[in-house]
């Protein structure tokens, strides 16, 4: 072994707690150090940047008008 | 000696009142954000209404039980989600999953090899709510609930662990777990899109 570590793959690795806002402090730096030289991760970032904003605004769904009434409903009467 | 005069007992009385008012208030103007998350723990539509108006129930009577100045929609998905699980929804367990080797760039990889567009995040519009909504579904419950609350709610890995009392470690590994399927789902959804 020869203790080898490619940056691309560790930079994969940081990607999900990168953007949940996870990585320490130092991780963080190192993962942003990587992907100003790095274009094959910085696109791959974007693009799961990107995914994820898209399945938020996708999933997002109103909550029926109906519910918001019975949830009121449901409050203690105060006399 | 305490003081139990009738003046002092309607002053309490009062004051619980006043508190009560406000608890139910601030929990009424957090069913929006509260919805948009048990919408995908539940099942459908009809499961997220009835889980709505289960937790509300209880979080309105143990309304004493909330501590004040901590975080209030964490609490009421709290109960929300101990109630899915009372209500026999996940009996059964998450099914094996095959296991998934691809790591986190699998879906980028996938739509370059693919040769479908020169702009992935192109094909990511063309799907559908619905597909969303549909691959959201077909992740199995215990990696979904992470991947909701995180993903959808916003939630830190520390509120979900609270939140699905499981340790923080757990809540990584699911997370992770369930992102890659919902992946995978997307990917073949995508794919499909631009066929």
């Amino acid at each position: 072994m020869n203790g080898f570590v490619d940056p691309c793959a560790k930079c994969e690795e940081m990607l999900q707690p990168f953007l949940d806002r996870e990585l320490s402090e130092g991780e963080r730096a190192l993962a942003e150090e990587h992907l100003t030289r790095c274009s094959y991760c910085r696109k791959r970032y974007r693009f799961e940047e990107h995914l994820r904003r898209f399945v938020r605004q996708a999933a997002s769904e109103e909550m029926p008008p109906e519910l918001r009434q019975r949830l009121a409903t449901l409050r203690t009467p105060l006399f | 000696m305490s003081d139990r005069s009738p003046e002092t007992d309607a002053r309490r009385l009062a004051t619980e009142a006043r508190d009560r008012v406000r608890f139910e208030e601030e929990a009424l103007a957090l069913a929006d954000q509260v919805y948009r998350v048990a919408r995908h723990l539940a099942g459908s539509r009809e499961e997220a209404d009835d889980l709505m108006q289960e937790a509300y129930a209880r979080a309105f009577r143990s309304w004493r039980s909330f501590q004040p100045g901590t975080n209030l929609r964490a609490w009421l998905l709290r109960i929300l989600t101990n109630l899915n699980i009372d209500r026999g929804r996940r009996a059964q367990r998450a099914p094996e999953t095959q296991p998934l080797e691809e790591g986190d760039y699998f879906l980028y990889n996938k739509l370059e090899e693919s040769g479908a567009t020169a702009d992935e995040e192109r094909v990511i519009e063309r799907l559908s709510q619905d597909n969303v909504v549909g691959a959201l579904a077909a992740v199995p419950h215990d990696f979904r609930d992470a991947v909701v609350l995180v993903d959808i709610g916003d939630f830190t890995y520390q509120d979900a662990a609270h939140i699905l009392d499981i340790p923080l470690g757990t809540v990584m590994s699911r997370l992770h777990r369930g992102r890659r399927i919902l992946k995978q789902q997307l990917a073949d959804e995508a794919l499909k899109a631009t066929a």
